[in-house]
Order: structure tokens, then sequence, then C-alpha cells
């Protein structure tokens, strides 16, 4: 179906368009949601969240970008929110912690691992590593690498979806490998894994 | 050509970023420096990480799941809109009454205390009871 017929049908409520640009785009939210949250159970509800949105708002979307753009841009947000809102739980609970000496977080750290095969939790530590290297990248870098690295996209693309200029995605990007490469070097010199 | 320059390289090398005079550089580099190789290779290793992981499988639920929310949303969307414009109100109230308890309890401060007139009449009363009554009534 093209793309102005899907939207239009989006527009005025039809559920088989709406069922059609699922199918069409899942995939693709819930891989840009995956690299910036790092866990499929959260990508997966929040690409439920931007096609709820997309359903309920669909007249905002005034034709000027492609579909895909206003999607990445509605996914790469309500990623960003849901990171942020961790962060700010994560300063509550080392507030916790330091009032009731850390009882709460241990008794959940051990409950997560405890049934982990040994292979399974090396490989989720290695993954953990490189997760928090990209975590640590400031925002603007993070989208930028996020885009060029999980979804391939062009810079011309990330520029699209980012509203920022084709050069200012260079400059974001290779910041971004530089710092990346920064904090792993980090990591390596502590044997971290 | 310093070792550290060719560290910061290392990465833009994995990614096939470099010019070609660079990249045989750091490639000459590379045979002659066991740690540049040891490090490549755990960056490789971090960076190949990103495409293993990359399109994790959806749930063949997805959909399912999407459109039994969908049936809420209006529920839901209508909830949010009362949140929405209760909880700024709320928070401006609040703001309203801390600034007048605010001004209230400065102005209280600011006023002349009761407490001399206090004194003095306590005063009076313990010069009563400390004049003997006999004395009181001959007077």
């Amino acid at each position: 179906m093209d793309e102005a017929l899907l939207i239009k049908g989006i527009q005025q409520g039809d559920h088989d368009s709406f069922r059609i640009l699922v199918g069409k785009y899942q995939q693709m939210v819930v891989n840009t949601c995956f690299g910036i949250v790092h866990s499929r159970a959260d990508a997966e509800d929040l690409a439920q969240e931007v096609f709820l949105e997309i359903f309920t708002s669909g007249e905002n979307f005034r034709g000027d970008a492609k579909l895909s753009t206003w999607l990445y841009r509605i996914a790469v947000n309500r990623s960003l929110n849901l990171v942020r809102n961790r962060k700010r739980k994560g300063f509550f609970q080392s507030l916790e912690d330091a009032f009731t000496g850390g009882k709460n977080r241990n008794r959940e750290i051990t409950g997560h691992t405890g049934d982990q095969p040994d292979e399974r939790l090396s490989g989720q530590q290695r993954a953990d590593i490189l997760h928090h290297a990209v975590d640590r990248l400031p925002e603007m870098q993070r989208i930028a690498f996020t885009l060029n690295k999980y979804e391939e996209l062009s810079y011309k693309q990330i520029a699209e979806v980012m509203k920022i200029s084709l050069s200012s995605v260079e400059t974001l990007i290779h910041r971004a490998k530089m710092n990346l490469q920064k904090q792993l070097y980090i990591c390596y010199k502590k044997k971290c894994i | 050509m310093s070792h550290k320059s060719i560290h910061k390289d290392l990465i833009f090398y994995l990614d096939n970023e470099l010019p070609a005079q660079r990249k045989a550089v750091v490639e000459k580099h590379l045979e002659e420096c066991a740690d540049c190789r040891i490090f490549l290779a755990f960056l490789k290793e971090k960076m190949d990480l990103l495409e293993e992981e990359k399109d994790p499988d959806v749930s063949p639920f997805f959909y399912t799941r999407l459109s039994a929310r969908l049936g809420e949303k209006p529920e839901y969307a209508r909830q949010r809109r009362w949140v929405n414009v209760l909880e700024p109100a709320f928070f401006s109230l609040l703001l309203v009454v801390a600034i007048y308890a605010g001004l209230r309890l400065g102005s209280q401060a600011s006023a002349p205390s009761p407490q001399p007139q206090e004194m003095v009449s306590l005063q009076l009363l313990n010069d009563f009871e400390a004049e003997p009554i006999e004395s009181f009534l001959l007077e």
C-alpha cells in the first residue's frame, strides 16, 4: 500500500491500515528503541507506545517528512524519556541504598542472576560493558551513533531525523566513536572482562 | 607516528574509515606493537556485539498486544488528559499556599511581640502575692 494512503487510512482510524503499518515498521522501531534502552522487553513496550501515538495522533503528521523519519523521531524521544526516568529512579535508589545500607538492592541483584548459566552471564557482562560505554556518550552523540550503527542510517537520514545539518552529524558520530573508544580503553586497562 | 595517535585511530581503522595512507601507517604499527594488536582485538569483539544484537526478534504477539492496548487507549488517553491538567494545577495551588504561608509567618515574625505586656501583668500579680494581706487592708 502507498505510504500516503496508509497515513490517510490511519488518520481516519482505519485498523487495517494500522495493522499494515505495524507489520512494515515494527522491526525498525523495536531495533531503534533497543539501541538506546538495551532491553528487548522495554524496546517492545516502547515500540507499542510509538504505534499507539501514531494511531491516536495521526492527524499531527503534516507529511513534510517521510513516515519512517517521523517514527524514528518518536521512537528516539520515547526511548530517551525512559532512560531519563531510569536515571532519576537510579538517583532515588541510591538515596534509598544510602539509608537502608543497600539491603533491598542486593536482594534484587542476586534474584536476577542466581539462575543464569555462567556462559550466558559472561555474554551478558560483555554486552553490559558495551552498553555502559554507549550510555556514557552525550545524548546527541548517542542518538547519532545508535541510528548509524543499529539502523544503518546514512548521515543524511540521521540529519533529517535529528533536524540538524549533515556536518553536525559527521562531527557527532566522529566524537561518539572517539569517546566510545576512550571508554572501552579505560575498561581494557582495568581488565574489566 | 606516535603510539598514542595510532591508538586514537583504531576504531576508525575497524570501521574502514581511514584514508589509504593513514591505514597503511596503522597497519605497519600494528605489526610491531603487541599492545595495540590486543586492544584492537578487544575493540573488535565489543563492536561486533553491536552487530550481533542488532534486529532483536520481535514477539509474534506484538500486534495482538498492541490491538488490545488500542482498545484501552481512549480511557487511558482520557485519564492522561486529566492528569495533565490536574497535576500542574495541584502544584500551582501548592506553591500559592506555600507562598501565602510564608508571607503570614513573615508578617507574624515582624509584628511586635505581646510578651512585654504579659510580663507586666505577671509582675503585678506577683507583687500582689508578695504583699501581705494585712498591710493591703490597712492601706
